[in-house]
């Protein structure tokens, strides 16, 4: 049949008319509520961490209390309260303008969906990069190559995410991180193994070594996560520490954080001129 | 630690918005200027449109620039009660939401990639990356290989397809007046006859190309214009959701379990 001929069927819409098909889960009132065939009742509450139901809720996988340990540490790793960050600046000046918690924190949380620092949007091209790297890897490709192919920056840096952190090099949270990992029975797995070889060719010939970001990509895509199911878990990863930059402010006067004179702003444009 | 170095500007740069501080208070302004023009000539000049235009190019549209705009804002003015992003400002309404929050619930939902900002986004781009050649034979080509969804609407490409299995007949009409103004440009041109080509298959202009197109005509970046499209859709959002929040929170309907299917 030409799509033509089908122009005027709308059945597709008529059986979705006033009917949910869902494989999220529900509620029956009074009764239960389920998560991706879990009951929520009888089975989570009370069973498993709320790390456990983000991830399930995010991804329907029930995870064990391990991984979920240690996405819950890389939660608490991806969401400092220090209102320099980005997202933490938008929840400060949200609560310099009085605003509620909630918009300040999605807000927040919304500027942090970024393609350049968050840990959430950025896990898309890391695990990409990652599981790319590995295929081509372990059909023969060495490390070089696999750098070489990369995009490069204008000083003829490669451009790979998870291979430099945005503000400085040294990256505070992989230490931390690396012995989590152990402490959690976590062995290194092929992806973190060739994540650690090619941050060590790229310290040693570009300065630039492996971030959290790279590490997290390498870890959970050892662990069998595609780049969407991280970025849906870590959707909201940077949510906490926003809510502390807005109560911070929000517990000072209005517009006292970071006040901006006049002149504390360049203008560049046109020159004066008047209506035609 | 964060050091002071030369990374981080020391100071935000804009070439919109200049401010001249009053020598008494310099965190009070007492000039204001939008592109070399003083604020309040504008505002004694009085035209929104006009203002909106040279806040996003730099320059006062001409006439037909400015007619042409006012017209897609009209068009774009009420996505309508059925379009995701108005149903989501509906639900923030009607349940009670903080009355502030309404607008951005409603634009959130209209940053999607189907008929929201970023469609516009990636219309533009289409626009920008095929204006040069045929739309006979970009149509054919796309034609040749295109393998449309088995159900729901097919989307060519950014700003064309279906709508509910048939073509938008307010953005085909839309279109058909726009492109008779003095400010239509090549975009709504290439547009239509693209248009017309694919028109066979059941698809023509989505809301979305509309706005591209207008957008590209009028020299506006795809980022902006994806933005805009939001702005522009702002006043249907907000008011829709905000007459919810009038009624009772039973003015919307809440499905029965027995047409909620949960699937095993």
């Amino acid at each position: 049949m030409s799509l033509k001929n089908s122009m005027t069927d709308v059945s597709y819409w008529d059986n979705r008319r006033g009917k949910i098909v869902s494989s999220a889960g529900g509620w029956l009132g009074g009764l239960d509520a389920y998560s991706h065939g879990h009951s929520i009742m009888n089975e989570l509450l009370g069973h498993v961490s709320y790390m456990q139901m983000i991830i399930l809720n995010a991804t329907g996988k029930l995870v064990d209390e391990n991984l979920s340990k240690w996405f819950e540490g890389n939660f608490i790793g991806m969401s400092y309260p220090d209102s320099r960050i980005w997202c933490n600046q938008i929840g400060a000046l949200c609560g310099s303008a009085r605003t509620s918690v909630t918009a300040a924190t999605v807000a927040g949380t919304l500027a942090a969906d970024s393609r350049a620092y968050g840990g959430s949007k950025t896990s898309l091209q890391g695990i990409q990069f990652i599981q790319n790297a590995l295929k081509e890897y372990q059909e023969g490709m060495v490390v070089e190559k696999i750098v070489s192919n990369c995009k490069k920056n204008k000083n003829n840096k490669p451009v790979i995410t998870g291979y430099a952190r945005p503000v400085e090099k040294k990256d505070e949270r992989l230490e931390p991180h690396e012995k989590m990992t152990y402490k959690l029975g976590f062995s290194i797995g092929e992806h973190l193994s060739l994540a650690y070889e090619i941050g060590q060719y790229l310290e040693k010939k570009y300065g630039l070594g492996i971030n959290i970001g790279g590490y997290t990509s390498a870890f959970l895509s050892d662990q069998g996560f595609t780049g969407d199911e991280v970025y849906q878990i870590k959707s909201m990863v940077v949510a906490s520490g926003v809510t502390a930059c807005f109560i911070d402010a929000k517990n000072k006067k209005p517009d006292s954080f970071l006040p901006l004179r006049c002149d504390d702003i360049d203008y560049s444009g046109h020159p004066p001129r008047d209506l035609p | 630690m964060i050091k002071k170095t030369q990374v981080f500007s020391e100071k935000s740069t804009t070439s919109i918005w200049q401010e001249e501080a009053d020598k008494n208070n310099p965190y009070s302004a007492h000039k204001c200027r939008l592109h070399g023009y003083d604020i309040y000539e504008l505002i004694k000049f009085g035209k929104f449109t006009d203002t909106l235009f040279l806040l996003f190019t730099g320059e006062l549209p001409t006439p037909e620039q400015s007619n042409l705009l006012e017209s897609l804002m009209v068009f774009l003015i009420n996505p309508g009660p059925r379009h995701n992003a108005t149903r989501a400002a509906m639900s923030a309404g009607v349940s009670k939401s903080n009355h502030a929050h309404i607008l951005p619930v409603g634009l959130m939902a209209m940053g999607g990639e189907h008929l929201g900002s970023a469609e516009v986004e990636n219309s533009i781009n289409f626009f920008n990356s095929h204006l040069k050649l045929s739309p006979e034979e970009v149509s054919k080509s796309l034609l040749s290989t295109y393998k449309p969804v088995g159900t729901g609407d097919n989307h060519i490409v950014p700003g064309f397809g279906s709508r509910f299995n048939s073509i938008d007949n307010l953005a085909v009409k839309t279109v058909k007046y726009l492109s008779q103004l003095e400010g239509a440009g090549r975009s709504l041109k290439w547009g239509s006859l693209f248009a017309n080509e694919i028109s066979s298959c059941g698809m023509s202009w989505l809301s979305t190309g509309v706005a591209a197109a207008v957008f590209n005509d009028l020299g506006i970046g795809a980022r902006e214009g994806a933005g805009l499209f939001q702005l522009m859709s702002a006043p249907g959002l907000l008011a829709h959701g905000l007459e919810q929040t009038h009624k009772p929170i039973t003015a919307m309907p809440m499905l029965p379990d027995e047409d909620y299917v949960i699937e095993k």
